[in-house]
C-alpha cells in the first residue's frame, strides 16, 4: 500500500495549524473582559430609525420593549460582506482592486467547498458521478475556481499597483504588505494555470480532494497544482497570525463593538459581568490614582475623600 | 515619495518642529471668506515658549509641557511611558478598553480610507500628521517593536519602523490633543479600526501613568468638579446665590417667580445641566425652568457638589475620573429618589452617564438616564404648551453634537421639535449621524492654552465654520438676522468663539444658542422674545 505523501502531510499539517491558530485567536478575544458601551451609530438593528438612531430617542426608554431588526442587519451585512458596500461609498479607488480581490478569494473558498461537497457526496455517500447534482456541483466548482482567480489575479495586481503607485498609501506600505499581496496572486496564478492548461475538468483536483478527505494516498497531480497546494498550505499556516484574519476580527469590531448597544439591565448577565471587572486590582501610577487598589474602590475612595476635605 | 513629506518615523527626529501650517494651504471657506486666509496669520510661540515647553509638532501648544533637560530624567520619561502602553494593554489595568484597543491595534488595513471623513486632515490642507491614521499607526509601531520585542530589522520588514525616544513621547502628548474624538472616522473603516479610541487610550496613557494631561481638563477640570463641586470652580453656596440670581432675572424676562426646585426628595426627575450654562448662558437653564414649569414636569435640581455639574470630562482622558463622576452623579441621584436623570444640553454629558458609565453604574446605582432631547420632544409634539412658530421667523440651522448623535443616537427628537416651531428650519450638509464635530470636542472648547485657540478655529473648527455659512448661503447678508441652534454647552462654547473669530455676526449675522430657547421664544404665553440677538 502506498504511504500518504509528504503534500498531503503538509495539507493536513496546513489545517490542523489554521483551525488551531483561528481558535486561539478566537479563545484571546471571547475571553477579555466586558468593555465599556462604545457604539457608533447607526446602528443596523434598531428598529424603525432609519435616520441612524436609537432607543436613547424615546421618553423613558427603558420602559420600553427593546426592538431590534434582524433584516435591518442582515440588508446591511449582506452588500457589505459580499460586495464591500461601504469601501464603494467611501473609496471608490480602493474598491475598484479590493472588491474583485476579496470577490475572487470567496469565490475561490466556494470552489473548494464544492469540491469538498461533491467528494464527500461520491466517497462518502456513494452517490454515482453521473447524477444531475453531482454534476452541477462540479461544473459550479469549475466556474467558481475559473472566475475566482481571474479575479483574484486582477484584485492582487491591482492593490499592488495601488501600494506602489498611491501618495496616499506612501508611508503606510511595508514589505510585508507586499509580501502577502505576491502570495496570493501566486496562489491565484498557479491555479489558473493548473486549471487552465492541465486540469480543465478539475478531474485531477477531485482526485486529489477525494484522497484527502479519505485519507487516501493520491496519484501525483499535475507540477503546478503542486505548487500550487503548497503555497496554500504555507498560506493557511501564515494566515492565522496575520492581520489578514480581519474577516473575523470584523465581526468582533462590528457586531461586539461598533453596534453593541445592550443596555446594562438589573440582575443582567452583562451586570455580572461589569461586577467582576470592577474587582481587578488596577496599578496604575497618576497620583490622582490609588495604585494598587479594586477598580471598584479606586472609583470611589477619591470620591469619599473628596467629601471629607 | 513626495519631497519633505513627512513620514510616521519622522515623529521621532529631533527638529525645530515637525510640520508647518500655512493658512494659504488650509481648506477654502465659502463666502464672505474667500480671502480670510491670506489677511489672517496664525499666532506664534515666543521663542522663550519655545525654548521652555513642548512646541516641535506644528507649533502650537495644547499642554504646554515643559522640557524635560537632563537625560536621565528624559530616559526615566521614555521608560514610564512604555510602563504605561503596557498596562493599556492588560485586562487589570484596563478592561475598560482592552477589546476594541487591541483590535484597532492589530487589525488596521492601512488603507487610509478613514482620512477624508477627519475634518482637521482635510481643514488643514491634508497635513500628513493630522491623518487619523498618524497617531495610531504610531502607537502601533511602539507597541509591535518594543512590547513585541523586535529586533530592527523586522520592524522595518514588518512596518513597524519607528524610534521610541524623548522626542516621540513629547510630540505624542501633544498629537494626542489634535483629534476631537469625533469617532467620523470609525465610520468609513472598512474593518472597524477605531483610530478615535487609540487616540483616546493614549491620553489615558498619559493622564494614568504620568499624570499629564491639560490643566483645563484634569487640575482645573475633573479633580475641581470633585473637589469643589464645579469644574467651573463654583462652590455650592456660589451655585445657590446664582440660582436666586437668575430667578430674579426670569421674573423680569418673563413678568412670573419660577423657581428652581433645589434638593427636593421624592421628585420624578433629576435635572443635571453643564454648570457652563449657569455662568455663560444663564438663558438656558432659565428656559428649562420655564418650560418645565409651563408644562408642570416634577424635577428637581441638586445642590450637592458634583450634582450640580453634569460634565465628566473624564471621558476624554481618564476612566478613573469618569467613573467617579459618574458614581458622584448616581449617587445624589438615590438619595434624592428619583426614578431618572434627565441630562441638560451638554453633548459629552449625556454619553458619558449614559452610555459609557452604562457599565459603571450597577445594581443600586443603575438609575436610569434620559436625554433632555426626548423629554422636550414629549412636551412640544404632544402640545403640553402652547406654541406659536411664527415667533421662530429666523433662518434656523441644527449643529449636532457628536456625543448625543453619532455615539448615542440621539437624532430626530431635536428635529422633529425644529420642524415644527422653526418655520425657516434647514438642514446644513452633512448632518445627524454623519455631521461634523464642531471643533471643539473632547475638550478643546475649553483649552485656551497659549496659540491653541489659533489652531481650533483654523484647523479643528473650519470645517463647521464652512458647514455654517454654506447653510446660509442664500441669506448670507448680515442684516438677516440667523441662528445656529447648538443643543451643548461644549459646542456652544465653541461656537461663540468661532463666531467671535471670524467676527461671523457682523460680517454674515450668524449668531447660536440652544434648542430650548427656542421652545420658550415660541411660547404662547411668553409675551416678549426670549432669543436675544448680539447687540452691534
Amino acid at each position: 500500500m502506498e504511504k500518504i505523501s509528504f503534500l498531503q502531510i503538509l495539507n493536513y499539517s496546513a489545517v490542523i495549524v489554521l483551525f488551531l491558530g483561528l481558535l486561539s485567536k478566537a479563545i484571546k478575544y471571547f475571553t477579555m473582559p466586558i468593555n465599556l458601551r462604545w457604539e457608533l451609530y447607526p446602528i443596523p438593528h434598531e428598529k424603525g430609525r432609519p435616520h441612524g438612531g436609537s432607543y436613547f430617542e424615546d421618553l423613558n426608554w427603558w420602559t420600553k420593549p427593546r426592538e431590534k431588526t434582524l433584516i435591518g442587519q442582515l440588508k446591511f451585512m449582506i452588500p457589505e460582506i459580499l460586495f464591500i458596500k461601504a469601501l464603494y461609498h467611501d473609496n471608490r479607488k480602493l474598491w475598484i482592486f479590493s472588491f474583485p480581490f476579496h470577490f475572487g478569494l470567496y469565490l475561490y473558498i466556494g470552489g473548494f467547498i464544492l469540491l469538498l461537497i461533491g467528494s464527500v457526496l461520491t466517497s462518502y455517500i456513494n452517490l454515482s458521478s453521473d447524477l444531475f447534482i453531482i454534476k452541477i456541483v462540479q461544473s459550479l466548482a469549475i466556474i467558481f475556481f475559473g472566475i475566482g482567480f481571474i479575479l483574484g489575479i486582477f484584485g492582487s495586481i491591482g492593490l499592488l499597483i495601488r501600494r506602489s503607485t498611491s501618495e496616499e498609501l506612501e508611508g503606510f506600505t511595508s514589505p510585508k504588505d507586499f509580501f502577502n499581496l505576491i502570495f496570493i496572486l501566486l496562489i491565484m496564478a498557479s491555479g489558473l494555470i493548473s486549471l487552465i492548461l492541465y486540469d480543465k475538468g478539475l478531474i485531477a483536483a477531485r482526485v486529489y480532494i477525494n484522497g484527502l478527505i479519505t485519507f487516501n494516498p493520491i496519484v501525483s497531480p499535475n507540477p503546478m497544482f503542486i505548487i500550487h497546494i503548497v503555497l496554500l498550505s504555507l498560506f493557511l499556516i501564515y494566515f492565522p497570525f496575520t492581520h489578514m484574519t480581519h474577516m473575523f476580527a470584523k465581526y468582533l469590531m462590528w457586531d461586539k463593538i461598533k453596534w453593541e448597544d445592550e443596555p446594562n439591565l438589573k440582575g443582567s448577565a452583562i451586570e455580572a459581568r461589569v461586577d467582576k471587572a470592577l474587582g481587578y486590582v488596577q496599578d496604575w501610577s497618576a497620583p490622582h490614582i490609588h495604585t494598587g487598589t479594586k477598580w471598584s474602590e479606586t472609583a470611589t475612595k477619591g470620591v469619599e475623600e473628596n467629601e471629607k476635605k | 515619495m513626495k519631497k519633505n513629506k513627512v513620514k510616521v518615523q519622522d515623529i521621532s527626529k529631533p527638529s525645530r518642529q515637525l510640520v508647518e501650517l500655512d493658512p494659504k494651504e488650509f481648506m477654502k471657506l465659502p463666502h464672505p471668506y474667500e480671502d480670510w486666509d491670506s489677511q489672517k496669520e496664525l499666532k506664534q510661540v515666543t521663542e522663550d515658549q519655545r525654548n521652555r515647553l513642548e512646541c516641535s509638532l506644528d507649533g502650537h501648544v495644547a499642554l504646554g509641557l515643559q522640557k524635560i533637560e537632563s537625560k536621565e530624567e528624559q530616559e526615566q520619561f521614555v521608560k514610564k511611558f512604555l510602563e504605561g502602553l503596557k498596562k493599556l494593554l492588560t485586562k487589570e489595568n484596563n478592561w475598560t478598553f482592552l477589546k476594541p484597543l487591541t483590535l484597532s491595534l492589530e487589525y488596521c488595513a492601512k488603507c487610509q480610507t478613514c482620512n477624508d471623513a477627519c475634518p482637521v486632515y482635510v481643514s488643514s490642507g491634508k497635513k500628513e500628521i493630522y491623518r487619523p491614521t498618524y497617531r495610531a499607526e504610531v502607537l502601533r509601531r511602539i507597541v509591535n517593536k518594543y512590547l513585541k520585542n523586535q529586533p530592527d530589522f523586522m520592524a522595518k520588514l514588518t512596518g513597524n519602523d519607528i524610534e521610541l525616544n524623548y522626542t516621540t513621547v513629547m510630540r505624542l502628548v501633544e498629537l494626542a490633543y489634535r483629534c476631537t474624538l469625533c469617532r467620523r472616522c470609525v465610520q468609513t473603516c472598512p474593518i472597524g479600526v477605531d483610530n478615535g479610541l487609540i487616540t483616546h487610550e493614549l491620553r489615558k496613557l498619559f493622564s494614568q501613568e504620568l499624570g499629564i494631561a491639560p490643566v483645563e481638563i484634569h487640575a482645573k477640570g475633573s479633580v475641581q468638579h470633585l473637589q469643589v463641586g464645579s469644574s467651573t470652580g463654583m462652590v455650592k453656596q456660589a451655585f445657590v446665590d446664582t440660582l436666586e440670581f437668575l430667578e430674579d432675572e426670569m421674573e423680569e424676562k418673563v413678568g412670573k417667580k419660577i423657581k428652581f426646585p433645589i434638593d427636593k426628595k421624592g421628585s420624578e426627575i433629576l435635572l443635571i445641566h453643564n454648570a457652563g450654562e449657569y455662568l455663560s448662558w444663564p438663558e438656558n437653564p432659565e428656559a428649562f425652568a420655564i418650560l418645565f414649569d409651563a408644562a408642570g414636569v416634577d424635577y428637581t435640581i441638586s445642590s450637592e457638589i458634583v450634582g450640580y455639574d453634569g460634565v465628566n470630562y473624564g471621558l476624554w482622558y481618564d476612566d478613573v475620573q469618569l467613573a467617579r463622576v459618574a458614581i458622584k452623579h448616581a449617587q445624589i441621584a438615590k438619595q434624592l429618589g428619583v426614578k431618572k436623570i434627565v441630562v441638560g444640553e451638554c453633548g459629552h454629558a449625556h454619553k458619558a452617564i449614559s452610555v459609557i458609565a452604562d457599565r459603571v453604574l450597577n445594581k443600586e446605582l443603575n438609575i436610569p438616564r434620559e436625554s433632555c432631547m426626548a423629554l422636550f420632544e414629549d412636551i412640544v409634539m404632544n402640545d403640553k404648551v402652547k406654541l406659536d412658530p411664527s415667533k421662530n421667523d429666523m433662518p434656523v440651522t441644527l449643529h449636532d453634537p457628536c456625543n448625543m448623535v453619532r455615539l448615542m443616537g440621539v437624532v430626530e427628537p431635536q428635529r422633529r421639535i425644529l420642524r415644527k416651531i422653526a418655520p425657516k428650519f434647514r438642514e446644513m450638509e452633512p448632518h445627524g449621524v454623519y455631521n461634523y464635530c464642531c471643533g471643539g470636542g473632547s475638550g478643546f472648547a475649553i483649552m485656551p492654552s497659549i496659540n491653541f485657540p489659533d489652531w481650533k478655529y483654523n484647523i479643528s473648527g473650519r470645517m463647521k465654520m464652512k458647514q455654517v455659512l454654506e447653510a446660509f448661503q442664500n441669506e448670507i447678508d448680515p442684516d438677516i438676522k440667523k441662528m445656529v441652534c447648538a443643543p451643548c454647552s461644549n459646542c456652544k462654547g465653541m461656537l461663540r468663539d468661532l463666531l467671535e473669530y471670524y467676527e461671523v455676526w457682523e460680517k454674515a449675522g450668524i449668531h447660536y444658542t440652544g434648542l430650548v430657547e427656542f421652545i420658550v421664544n415660541a411660547m404662547v404665553d411668553i409675551k416678549e422674545p426670549f432669543i436675544e440677538w448680539p447687540m452691534i
